[in-house]
């Protein structure tokens, strides 16, 4: 089957493009506790790689040696690729979807320039230094709340104090005495954020004898979430999608980091209580998608549009969202890429605003600047 | 002022004298490029890389085709392999010379400029760089580079074969080049594109930056230029045969890029380095860099300036630029204090302290080449790992970030914390008194006495832990 935007638009009901404006503002409950995990897929993750177009023999052409030869089957418009097993498990009980044909609005294909942009929000590289969930967060009030399962603190979350990050060293710490007396010290220096951070490794509970493998992280993060204390906010890595030279199909470099991906899920919902996982949300984000076009060298360029992957209890139900731009070389951006017909940024705002239970115009405000995103609380998310 | 000492450089060593005119100590060690400080065995880059192409191959072309139906003796072959190779040992015998320069050599400055321009042209881990090739390609074409002028650091990096493997630009083909109409692309259904990645880089990373607002068409442009050169492939080397520049890749016909012209041919890619060198935009991300490294996260123009115009006034003549930066630092040295990276403050740690450090090089030197290096042996890798701040294993080509906030988190001050315990394992038995901690403290800290306290009044429990106080110690965090 070849689907152009008209006909997609047309005959697929999960993905009408009537946005109803801004929605009616939710307002912080008393309801139960719920979380936001973003998982960061670094290096430009290939949506159509991920979720490719049903029978696009187009497609298929300038794919030819990267062309998936076994997919899991999502919608009659949209393949799973099949390291995506967890995902597709969780999608046969309504509880994962996608946003195809979606991006940051970034077009100048720098990974570096991308990723800032993706994790700050913004429009100029480099200018903002905070991320747009750690300004949620900020609005939220969720000072303490955030967990980052990397080394660095990743500047996605920054913005908010007190954010605490896993990935156990394996060994032990010195003695607390001494971390009391280097306290002190910071505390003489006026170094505040030193001693924010070192007030934070003393109070907490997690093992630094552990390893960091993402399945250790990932269970560790599943078991914070879950505490009624515990935090609000979670933030993975999976690097490698940066594949200029032998992609893979089925298997492949691409293949082992949407298993990264997967795994990271995995984990999360094994580890999680079923009341955790019913409230939570688990989205990705990335600085660009591929060329639909392979290389000589069996990989893929830096392009636009890609997919967001979005799983958990908050998701609305299992579907494919899109506003499809079509395939066809003069619908593609510059000839050459998936188009971008959803700023990812409304998909992002509109999962704060349901998880963090805040006014979507408030988070459109007081996060992104005012800039013109598309309220889809009600399409993607539970409210 | 005695931060400077370590802004610039490590610090100053307990049998070191403290200089006396710090600015003009630190100046003198920009002119040349001595033979490096490392007394044991140094192999050259050529030679890794044939033992990055006996793995490649053995791998690749031998033991996946001998052992394709077992799982096992694949991966038991395979690990023989790896030692037969010495894919476990190169990167930390690579370490234990670059830190040993830091700490040893009479250049110390020198060696903190070495890993600046390392880290500017970094290659990130792919494939089996880190084990093999990065060492080699900072100590052969970043730091011979560094009494040259910085346009000929880039057409040596650009043209390294490191940097070409890191890139892929052995991947490029023309479009309109010979091989393009090759009957075997046809055939294969292989067409002719470019790989963009080198191209963009050269001008992102390694030149003008993105502030000088080239379009897709200058990258795509660029890339054109660049096609043809990629290292030659051989049966029996496969992608490790030395860099060259294959015409019938080259994409015929004029390009170009930022607005100017080029012809078509080998020549093109030095010229266009030329004008990109020299482009203003070029200038001012050089010196918003070494300010970034040496000083503050947020250089000012006043910072900058000076060193645009040594870059000038030089024609980019490298020592100028350092001599400049260095000023800078210098006339800064009091108001800015910059958070140290790992890596920089761990070799502070291993020289302030005297530590063993790095592994002897009668300890490196004892590898047999076909074994399992030894626990000792690999800690240098392991380490840099482990706190975080491995040079080659960045985890993308623009390298590790020198901005202070990037290095602050829970997990990075636990890394400190725990590695400055450990350092005591390397501590030599004489200095385990009173005394030696406090030589170093007098020759570091120009308020000696307010350290002293602080470390004599808390006298932990373990030895190690005075190591734990004084090492991260906020005075010690920051120079």
């Amino acid at each position: 089957m070849k689907i152009n935007r008209r006909d997609f638009l047309k005959t697929t009901a999960l993905t009408s493009l009537y946005f109803a404006g801004f929605g009616a503002p939710t307002l912080a409950s008393d309801g139960p506790k719920k979380n936001l995990i973003v998982i960061m897929l670094r290096g430009g993750m290939d949506g159509l790689c991920a979720i490719p177009i049903k029978g696009d023999k187009n497609f298929e052409k300038l794919r030819s040696k990267i062309n998936l030869d076994r997919t899991l089957s999502l919608t009659t418009d949209f393949d799973l690729h099949p390291a995506l097993k967890t995902f597709k498990r969780l999608w046969d009980e309504n509880l994962s979807a996608a946003v195809h044909a979606t991006n940051i609005p970034y077009t100048g294909r720098s990974h570096f320039d991308g990723q800032n942009l993706m994790e700050s929000g913004g429009k100029v590289p480099y200018q903002e230094k905070t991320g747009w969930l750690g300004r949620g967060m900020k609005v939220a009030g969720l000072t303490g709340k955030g967990l980052a399962l990397a080394l660095p603190m990743p500047l996605l979350i920054r913005g908010v104090p007190m954010n605490n990050n896993y990935f156990p060293v394996g060994k032990r710490l010195p003695s607390r005495s001494t971390l009391s007396l280097i306290e002190q010290a910071y505390k003489d220096h006026d170094e505040k954020l030193l001693g924010e951070n070192l007030k934070i490794i003393m109070s907490r509970g997690l093992k630094n004898t552990s390893s960091d493998d993402s399945w250790v992280l990932a269970s560790n993060a599943g078991v914070e979430l879950s505490k009624p204390n515990g935090p609000r906010v979670a933030v993975f890595e999976v690097d490698g999608f940066d594949t200029h030279a032998a992609q893979g199909a089925t298997n492949g470099a691409h293949a082992d980091c949407l298993s990264d991906y997967d795994r990271i899920v995995n984990g999360l919902k094994q580890s999680m209580s079923k009341e955790a996982f019913n409230n939570s949300l688990i989205v990705t984000l990335t600085e660009f998608g591929r060329t639909i076009k392979q290389n000589s060298s069996n990989g893929t360029e830096h392009g636009y549009g890609s997919a967001v992957l979005m799983a958990g209890g908050l998701v609305k139900k299992a579907q494919v969202h899109a506003d499809w731009p079509g395939l066809k070389r003069k619908e593609l951006f510059e000839g050459r890429d998936l188009n971008s017909t959803i700023d990812a940024r409304s998909i992002y705002a509109s999962a704060m605003s349901t998880v963090f239970d805040l006014d979507f115009k408030r988070i459109q405000k007081d996060v992104f600047w005012g800039e013109n995103l598309q309220n889809l609380t009600d399409k993607l998310f539970k409210a | 002022m005695k931060n400077f000492f370590r802004k610039v450089a490590f610090g100053i060593g307990p049998n070191e004298e403290v200089p006396s005119d710090p600015l003009k100590w630190a100046l003198n060690q920009v002119n040349e490029i001595p033979d490096l400080s490392w007394q044991g065995k140094i192999y050259s880059e050529k030679e890794l890389r044939n033992h990055y192409k006996d793995w490649v191959y053995g791998d690749r072309k031998v033991l996946r085709k001998k052992y394709k139906d077992d799982k096992t003796l694949y991966k038991t072959y395979k690990d023989l392999l790896r030692h037969e190779t010495g894919q476990k040992f190169w990167e930390s015998l690579e370490i234990s010379i670059r830190h040993n320069e830091g700490i040893s050599s009479q250049n110390p400055v020198l060696a903190k400029l070495w890993m600046f321009w390392g880290n500017f042209f970094a290659i990130s881990e792919k494939d089996f760089l880190a084990n093999y090739s990065t060492g080699p390609y900072h100590r052969e074409v970043i730091r011979p580079n560094l009494n040259q002028t910085f346009e000929k650091m880039v057409y040596d990096v650009t043209t390294s074969w490191a940097m070409i493997h890191h890139l892929d630009n052995s991947e490029s083909a023309g479009p309109k080049s010979v091989t393009a109409s090759q009957e075997w692309r046809r055939r294969k259904k292989e067409p002719a594109t470019i790989n963009e990645n080198h191209a963009r880089e050269l001008l992102e990373l390694h030149t003008v930056s993105p502030k000088a607002g080239y379009t897709q068409e200058d990258v795509v442009q660029l890339a054109y230029i660049m096609t043809g050169w990629q290292h030659r492939w051989s049966k029996k080397k496969l992608e490790t045969g030395n860099v060259w520049f294959n015409s019938e890749y080259h994409q015929t016909g004029k390009k170009n890029v930022l607005g100017k012209e080029y012809k078509s041919g080998k020549k093109s890619l030095a010229v266009v380095i030329k004008d990109l060198v020299n482009h203003p935009n070029c200038r001012d991300f050089v010196a918003d860099r070494l300010c970034k490294y040496l000083i503050t996260d947020e250089p000012t123009k006043q910072m900058k300036q000076p060193i645009i115009d040594a870059f000038k006034k030089s024609d980019g003549f490298l020592p100028e630029i350092h001599k400049a930066a260095i000023k800078v630092a210098f006339e800064n040295n009091n108001k800015f204090k910059k958070f140290q990276t790992p890596e920089n403050w761990f070799i502070q740690v291993a020289k302030i302290g005297d530590l063993q450090w790095p592994p002897s090089q009668k300890t490196m030197e004892s590898y047999k080449l076909g074994t399992k290096p030894s626990k000792i042996q690999r800690t240098p890798e392991k380490i840099l790992k482990r706190i975080g701040h491995h040079p080659y294993r960045a985890k993308q080509p623009n390298g590790w970030s020198d901005l202070s906030d990037d290095w602050m988190s829970p997990e990075l001050l636990i890394r400190r914390l725990v590695y400055a315990d450990r350092s005591y394992k390397f501590s030599k038995p004489e200095n385990e008194n009173n005394e030696f901690y406090e030589k170093i403290i007098l020759k570091n800290f120009d308020q000696p006495e307010k350290i002293l306290k602080y470390l004599f009044k808390n006298m932990v429990n373990r030895k190690s832990e005075r190591n734990v106080l004084l090492f991260n110690h906020p005075e010690f965090l920051k120079a």
